[in-house]
Formats: structure tokens, sequence, C-alpha cells
């Protein structure tokens, strides 16, 4: 089957009035949802599936308004982080870092339009990956087994050790104490439950939302009140955009990280968390020469935007040719489609070549549309910031209560929301990051199952984690991240000593 | 000495958590176990704790007086909304946190009324009737 | 907010007055918000279950508001039966997709309470169990990989997606018991488990893993397409359509019937009424062709089972796992 020619019929499809339509009031729900702290795609997708059949939709019209909401959740789920530091969903947990600095800087017009812009570069380059790429990239990534995958995680959590700025014990520390809360919950390679205590509400694992908006929208407030010991806070100064939108592109850092998150996009089950964060460190060792990285670098904005988009349009290429989604919202997708009767598999591409390419084009289409829709959006969501901060913050907190009580609808919930707030307070005093403990929360489940996978497949031989050459190049790769940080570490140790002996 | 105290802290949970995992048992078919991965995780923790008491930072200034009074009557206001909020409804649980936390941080009532009622009425109407998530009416409007 | 809780009232009055104006009781479904617990994420196929038959209900006008799906994943199923028997217990806009696999717990006491405590409303339809292996395997019939298991418990990679334990583990160990194999020896087998049948047997494409049990439904399209051999299928005679050339276990000689039914429940309070009512819409949804065409599409086959005979049946399969599950070590 040819590509340009499918392709083609795929954009008269999508190109159709009606589906131009859906396309824009997905994505319109999409950003609006996302930038709601805890609400999701997942919310947006229970909102809008009635809808769909109310309209009595076409397969193609509904399944094109699922990925503009999908896509929209994605753009929207930034702003909640820049402005207000909360991350509103996983993936965006890593654009609080440089993305809340610069809004505290005045710059947040700035931050807004440089997400949007290299979310789409991210967004486009992974489309057009998975239009060019998808049958063949899918069969490579049957490649990952539990090996390969282990040795990914375990890189990923020593790249957590290189985000954060500070001291590296304190970063160690966070990232454990996620892993750690991250065992909370059911086994479920053995469905023993695990640090549960009996509460029923603990078995599914502490939800990453609690954890999150609790960390950081309840730590904040409480840091607020403190702040204003040292006399008054001063309004953040809301401006419009400082500079020209051709100068907030990046093109080389969307690059750089749009094609990490594709590769990592592909491989079921990593999912756009760990590409977000994987394009936030790798643009750190890159582009980081003055420091600047954690204090408002837009760079720093960026690569998550780029390379988190870059994964979601990657995780849609095991879905559609394997059936297997790539990510919880993925997962939903997959439901959506099996309802629509599509069924997502090997076969798809043959069966239904109609609903894949007219996907594919609503996809190029809602990214364009995310972008004219977000560039004039920028500076109303900014807006936000000038109300004044009495009003604000109880509001805010507001929000991250409802976000959670969303998720179970029980008051556990939200009082675990609170202590994980006063935790988070505590942890923020200390100089502990937060990123680090969200990460492990994220990531520790997904590494221990590969490590519990390969050693069931072993009986327990510890080195088959090396007997895979893909595994054991990985595994080089974290070495070699290991030794130029130890080795920059000693070489800062040893200047800062001969400038105090020189001073 | 912060630094110290969470040190041990740490240690202690290392050793607690440790524990605790190894009482998580199965006699067949997973040669690891849910034991595992835990007791993995629980050594780096506690040395790193011991690393804190050793070597700490130095002392982070701590919130005092009326500021650190301010922030527990925060922490006690928002328990309270927690358990409050299924039984006396959305709206009302709201008005009253929102009131309260914006005296709090300064405001005068009247206006932390209006802070309280705008912000609960705003957000019922977002979520629950434009995003559809069901809040809790509570007893004031009869379900 | 006097006006939502107006609305609500009006909404329910005006949907309680067309149920007055049918004058017949069982042409209401439930009440006035009809929603169907998934207890699983999106994607499984307890969440299959609601979705489809949510919508062949809305087709069909079973019911007049959209049923809305509500995913409580946990504990496999645990979470929302705890729920539903803690909470909803007499809430007739509920009713919960459940299958074999939840049994399976509840025979192994991981739900909080046993059986009686909520009303099985109807089953739907089955999933067939099967054995898989990549095309170019080794195994060409039940009894090489069986074999291969008789002679080293250790030799072959197995996994699926449940648990250990968990009914696609319990499948397999029938299985291996029926060929003779020793209760000692089952424990010794390597199992794998993964998040769903798909994960699974794109792991075993990529060699990870040599043999999977898992149900056909949601792998049905990797064996159109060849990628995999089905080593046998755990049902009572040959399936139909592009499967009937898989053997059975049965005439391979090995007796087991291992169907994963798909079915509902409901709050154990729940009136008669409401409860017949119940079954009888889910009735209407077996009986139209749109169903018949979703179970073709996902590989079930259409099963009827409702009312006393299915409390029956679900009570008898209990006694039954748990016994087993006593046998082969798996709870004391």
């Amino acid at each position: 089957m040819d590509i340009i020619p499918s392709l083609a019929n795929g954009f008269a499809v999508a190109a159709q009035p009606m589906n131009l339509l859906v396309a824009f009031i997905g994505c319109f729900v999409g950003t609006v949802i996302g930038a709601l702290p805890g609400i999701g795609p997942v919310n947006g997708i229970a909102i809008l599936i009635p809808l769909a059949f109310s309209l009595d939709l076409s397969p193609v019209s509904a399944l094109i308004l699922l990925t503009s909401v999908y896509y929209g959740s994605m753009f929207g789920g930034r702003i909640a982080s820049i402005l207000l530091n909360i991350p509103g969903d996983s993936s965006a947990v890593v654009t609080c870092i440089d993305g809340f600095p610069m809004a505290k800087k005045g710059r947040a017009a700035d931050a807004l339009a440089i997400s949007a812009i290299s979310s789409f570069f991210g967004g486009t380059l992974a489309t057009v990956g998975l239009t060019v790429l998808a049958p063949s990239l899918a069969m490579a990534a049957i490649h990952f087994g539990p090996r390969e995958y282990f040795a990914l995680y375990v890189m990923a959590i020593i790249i957590v050790g290189g985000i954060a700025t500070g001291n590296p014990a304190k970063t160690l520390v966070a990232g454990l104490l996620g892993l750690v809360i991250g065992t909370v919950g059911i086994d479920p390679a053995t469905g023993i439950p695990r640090f549960t205590f009996g509460a029923y509400e603990l078995y599914e694992g502490i939800d990453f939302v609690i954890v999150a908006i609790g960390l950081f929208a309840i730590s904040e407030f409480l840091i607020y009140i403190e702040q204003r010991r040292t006399g008054p806070v001063e309004q953040v100064p809301v401006g419009r955009r400082t500079t020209a939108l051709r100068r907030l592109t990046y093109p080389a850092t969307s690059l750089r990280a749009s094609l990490l998150g594709f590769v990592i996009g592909v491989l079921p089950g990593a999912g756009a968390t760990l590409a977000s964060f994987m394009g936030y460190a790798l643009e750190k060792r890159v582009s980081d020469k003055e420091n600047t990285f954690g204090k408002g670098d837009p760079r720093g904005v960026a690569a998550p935007e780029a390379a988190d988009n870059a994964a979601a349009g990657g995780s849609l290429v095991p879905m559609l040719t394997l059936g297997v989604p790539g990510s919880g919202t993925t997962a939903i997708m997959l439901g959506m489609l099996v309802t629509l009767n599509v069924q997502p598999g090997p076969l798809l591409f043959q069966q239904q070549p109609d609903i894949v390419w007219g996907l594919v084009a609503a996809l190029y289409v809602s990214n364009i549309i995310l972008l004219i829709l977000n560039i004039p959006l920028v500076g109303i969501f900014a807006k936000l910031l000038s109300v004044p901060p009495h009003y604000l913050m109880p509001g805010v907190v507001t929000v991250s209560f409802l976000g959670v009580y969303s998720v179970n609808q029980n008051s556990f919930d939200l009082l675990m929301m609170v202590g994980f707030g006063v935790f988070g307070y505590l942890l923020r005093k200390m100089s502990i990051p937060l990123v680090p403990v969200v990460l492990g929360i994220i990531l520790g489940t997904p590494m221990e199952q590969s490590l519990r996978r390969a050693l069931a497949a072993s009986g327990g031989d510890v080195w088959t984690l090396f007997q895979s050459p893909l595994a054991l190049g990985l595994h080089a790769v974290t070495a070699i991240i290991v030794a130029i940080a130890i080795l920059r570490e000693s070489r800062r140790r040893i200047g800062e000593a001969a400038a105090t002996r020189g001073a | 000495m912060s630094d110290r105290i969470v040190g041990v802290l740490l240690a202690l949970f290392a050793g607690w958590y440790s524990w605790e995992a190894g009482s998580y048992a199965v006699d067949f078919g997973d040669p690891m176990g849910p034991a595992f991965f835990p007791e993995l995780l629980a050594p780096p923790l506690g040395l790193l704790g011991l690393y804190l008491v050793l070597r700490p930072d130095p002392e982070p200034e701590w919130s005092t007086g009326r500021y650190l009074l301010s922030q527990a009557a925060t922490v006690v206001v928002l328990v309270a909304y927690a358990l409050l909020l299924q039984p006396m409804g959305f709206i009302l649980a709201t008005l009253l946190m929102v009131t309260c936390l914006t005296a709090m941080l300064g405001a005068r009532l009247p206006q932390a009324l209006g802070g309280g009622a705008a912000t609960s009425l705003g957000a019922f109407a977002l979520f629950d009737w434009l995003l559809g998530i069901p809040l809790p009416p509570g007893i004031a409007f009869g379900g | 907010m006097k006006i939502t809780a107006g609305r609500r009232e009006l909404a329910a009055g005006m949907l309680g007055l067309a149920g007055l104006a049918l004058a017949r009781p069982a042409s209401a479904f439930v009440g006035p918000r009809p929603e169907c617990i998934a207890p699983s994420a999106p994607g499984g196929g307890w969440d299959f279950t609601c979705r489809t038959v949510g919508r062949l209900m809305q087709e069909l006008k079973v019911v007049e508001q959209p049923v809305q799906v509500s995913n409580m994943p946990g504990a496999v199923g645990a979470v929302a039966y705890a729920n539903v028997t803690g909470r909803r217990n007499s809430d007739n806009n509920l009713f919960v997709a459940t299958s074999t696999v939840g049994l399976t717990q509840i025979a192994q006491r991981r739900y909080p309470g046993d059986v009686d405590r909520v009303r099985w409303l109807a089953m739907l339809g089955a999933d067939t169990g099967v054995i898989l292996v990549r095309a170019d395997s080794r195994f060409k019939t039940l009894g090489d990989f069986l074999d291969a298991l008789k002679s080293d418990p250790t030799s072959v990679v197995t996994g699926g997606s449940s648990s250990l334990g968990g009914y696609d583990h319990l499948r397999l160990l029938l299985l291996a018991q029926k060929a003779g194999i020793a209760s000692a020896d089952l424990k010794k087998f390597r199992w794998i488990h993964y998040d769903g049948g798909g994960p699974a047997v794109t792991q075993m494409l990529g060699g990870h893993v040599e043999v999977v049990s898992t149900d056909l439904a949601e792998i049905a399209g990797f064996v159109e397409a060849g990628q995999i051999r089905v080593l046998g299928t755990m049902s009572e005679a040959r399936l139909a359509g592009s499967f009937a050339n898989i053997p059975t276990a049965r005439e391979q000689g090995f007796d087991v019937v291992g169907l994963n039914w798909r079915g509902f429940y409901t709050g154990g309070r729940v009136s008669d009424e409401h409860y017949n009512a119940m079954v009888a819409g889910l009735k209407r949804v077996y009986d139209s062709d749109g169903w018949k065409e979703a179970a073709r599409r996902s590989g079930l086959q259409p099963i009827w089972r409702s009312g006393p005979e299915f409390e029956r049946f679900v009570a008898n399969m209990v006694t039954e796992l748990r016994s087993l599950s006593q046998e082969i070590g798996i709870i004391s």
C-alpha cells in the first residue's frame, strides 16, 4: 500500500467540514480540560463520548474527536505547570522545573507560547514518523523484553539524579522515596497487597494525581503563607509576550527532544512521562553551559514539551499496529476504538485503511488547529496571574481538591492529598527536590515489574539481566552517564577547593 | 540539625520498610516474590539517611510565630474540608473553606465571603455542569 | 445551586412519569442514571463488556439515558466489589461487569465477602481460553508442550494476563494436571504476568516468553494474521468461523474447559422488581443482532444464563475453583 495516495485519501476525510468542526471542538475542550489540574484526557473523553453517540458521528469522526481531545489535553496540561507550579498530568511534571521560574520572572506568556510551539513541533514530527514508519517500528518494538525495559528504567532513574540541582544525596533520597511510595498497593505479579494496612483505598496504589497535587499545590500554599513573613509578596508581573514568536522557537532543542520522545513513545508502556524528562535531561546535558536550567531557561520548557508530544504520537504506533496501549490515555482510546467496532491490531492497516489514514490526517490537522488556537489563548491564560493572590490561591486549592476528588470520589484521597501537601512542604524546606519523588512514583511499578518478569523467566538468575546485547548497550550508556557525572562533580569539588585556598 | 533528624528518621524508616516487606511471601512460581524490590530499595535509603546525619546541609530557616500558627490553621482547615465535603456538600463546604483561607491571607470578611461564594459557585458550575463530574450536593440541597 | 437541584429533580420526575406512562415496570431498565462499573482500567475485557452492552442498551432503547461507564480498577475487581457491597448495595442504577476472572478472586478469598453479598444478573457470552505459541515454535500440539513441562517443569517460560494463581495461570495448571504432572512440579513452572493478552502476545513475538495462556478475544487479530499458533482451545467444542480448524484441548486428550464468561452483578439489596427489570433488559441486548455481531467480532461465544440458574452456576463455580486452588496450594 502506498503511503501518499492513502494519506491523500485520509486528508480528504479529515478535511470534511464536519470533521474539521469536530477536531476544533475536541482541541478546545481538550486544552481547557488539560489546564485543570487532575482533570485529564480521561474526563475529556468521558464527557465527549455521549456527545459522539448522540450526534451519531461516524467512526472516523468519533476517532478524530478523541484524538483531538487527547492532543488538546497534552497541550493544555502544561498551563497549570507553568502558571501555578501544579503538574496537570504526569507528563507535565518536568515542565514545572523551568516553566514556573519563567512565570515568576514575568515571562509566563513566553513560556506558554514556547510550550505551544514546541508541542506542535513534537506532535507533527511524531505524526510524520507514524505515517512513514508505523508498521516496521511496531515490529522493532517487540524486541524490547523485560531485561531491556529494566535497563531503560534504571537509566531513567539515574538520569533523574541529573535533573535536579542541589545536593545529589537529597535528589537520590527523593527518587527513592518516590519508588517506595510506588510500592504501595497490590503487587501485580502475585496479587498480594503491600503496605496497605487493610485499607481498600490503597489497593490500587496511590494515584499519581493525589501525590502530585498534594506535593506541589498544597505545599505551594503553605510556602506562600510563610513568604509573607519577609514582607509583602510581590505580585507576579503579567506581561504580554516579551519577544517575537520567531524568537520563541527552539528548532535544535525541539528536534533533539522530539526524536528521543518519539522513540520512547513507540515502546509500549514507557510513555510520555519518561519521554518528557529524558528529553529535559538530554537538553540539560547538551545546552546547560551557564547553569541556567532550573532557573527559568526557555529551552527547559521547549525540550520536555516537544518530547512529550512526540511520545504521545509515538504511543499511537503500538496501539494501532499491535493493539497494545502505550499509555493510560491510549488505553482509553483503545477501549473506544473497540466500542466503535474498530479492532486495532496487526490487520488494522489492511482491513480498515480509511479509518487509519483518516486518523493520521486528523492528527496533522489537530496539531495545526491547536497551534492556531493556543497562541492567542496564551495571553488570556497568563492573565490568571493578575488575580490577587488571596483570591487566586484558595481558588487553586479548591480546584486541586476537585481534581483529586474526581479520581475516586472519596474523602480518604482528599486527606492523603493534604498529608502529601504537608510532606511536600517539609521536603521543600529541607531542599529535597519534589520532581524526583513524582518520577519515582511513576517509574517504580514498571521498573519493578520488568525486573521481576526478567527474573521469573530466568528462574531467579540475575545474570540474565545482562545477557542481551540491547540491555547491555543501555547499561553501558547508563554507566557512561554515571562516570561523567562523577568526573564533573569531582572536578567541581577540586575547583571549589582551589578557589577557597586562593581566597 | 534538621538534616540529622531527617537522616535518622530515614534510616529508621528504611529498617521498618524492609522488615515489613519481609512479611510478604509467596511459596511458588515467583523466584523473587513481592518482598524483593522493597528490600532492594531499603539499604540505599538507609545509607543515604546515615550520610545526611554525617554531612548535613546548613540549617533551613523554619517558619515561626504567627506564620507557623497560620500554616497550622491552614492545615486544620484543609483537613476539615476533606472530611466535611461529602456530608456538607460541595457548595457549603467550599464557601466556608475559601472564606477562611482568604481571610487568613489578609482579606476583610466581606471580601473573603465574596471570594468564597464566587469560587464555590464558579467551580460548581465548571465541574458539575460543564464537565459532568458529579460533586456531592450535601444536606443543604437534599441531594 | 437551587437550579441544579431543581434540574435533577425535574429530570428524575420526568423519567418517573415516563415510566408511569408506559405502565410496565419491566420496560424501565434501571434508575434514571444507568451506570455500568467496569472494575478495570479502560481497554480491558470488563471495560469492553460495559461499553458494548451500554452502547447496545442505548441503541435498543432499553435505557432512556446513555449508560455511563465508570472505570473503578483495583485488585482485580475487589475495589469495585467493596464499593458496591459497602456503599451502593441497593442502588438500582448500577450494574457491574465481571467474569470468571473475578470469580477466581472470590474463590481465593481476595474479595471482601463471598458470592452471596451481591445479586448475580446474567452472563451474555464467554471468551475461550487458548494456549498460544509463536508460529515458528518447537511445539506443534498441546501434547508437545505438556511433555516438555513434564520432563522439566522449568524448561518452558509461560505467561499470561493474570497474576500467579489468577485464571490464566490456573487454566494452564489444570491442563498440566490432566497431563499427569505432579502438584509439587506445578509450583516450579515459570510464569510471567503481563497487563493483558495483547502485551503478552507481543512479548511472545519478541521471544521473551515462549507459551502464553490467555483468552482468545483480545488476541484474535494475531491469530488471523498468522503470526501465532493456537495449540488448543479450552472450549467444549470447536469454535465457529475462522477458528474452526483449531483443535480443542479435550480432543487432544486433556479434558479442560476454561471459559471466561462475561456477565454482570448488582447490589445485594436491589429489589426483585428492579433485579428482574435488569435481567429483562440484558436479555433484550443478548437477543439483538447487535450483540451477536459484537460477540462474533470479538471472539466471544454468546451464552445466556440468568436469574436463579445463573446464581447457582456462580456458586458451583466458586466451590469448584476454591477446592482446586486449595489442591494446588494457592490458598490454604
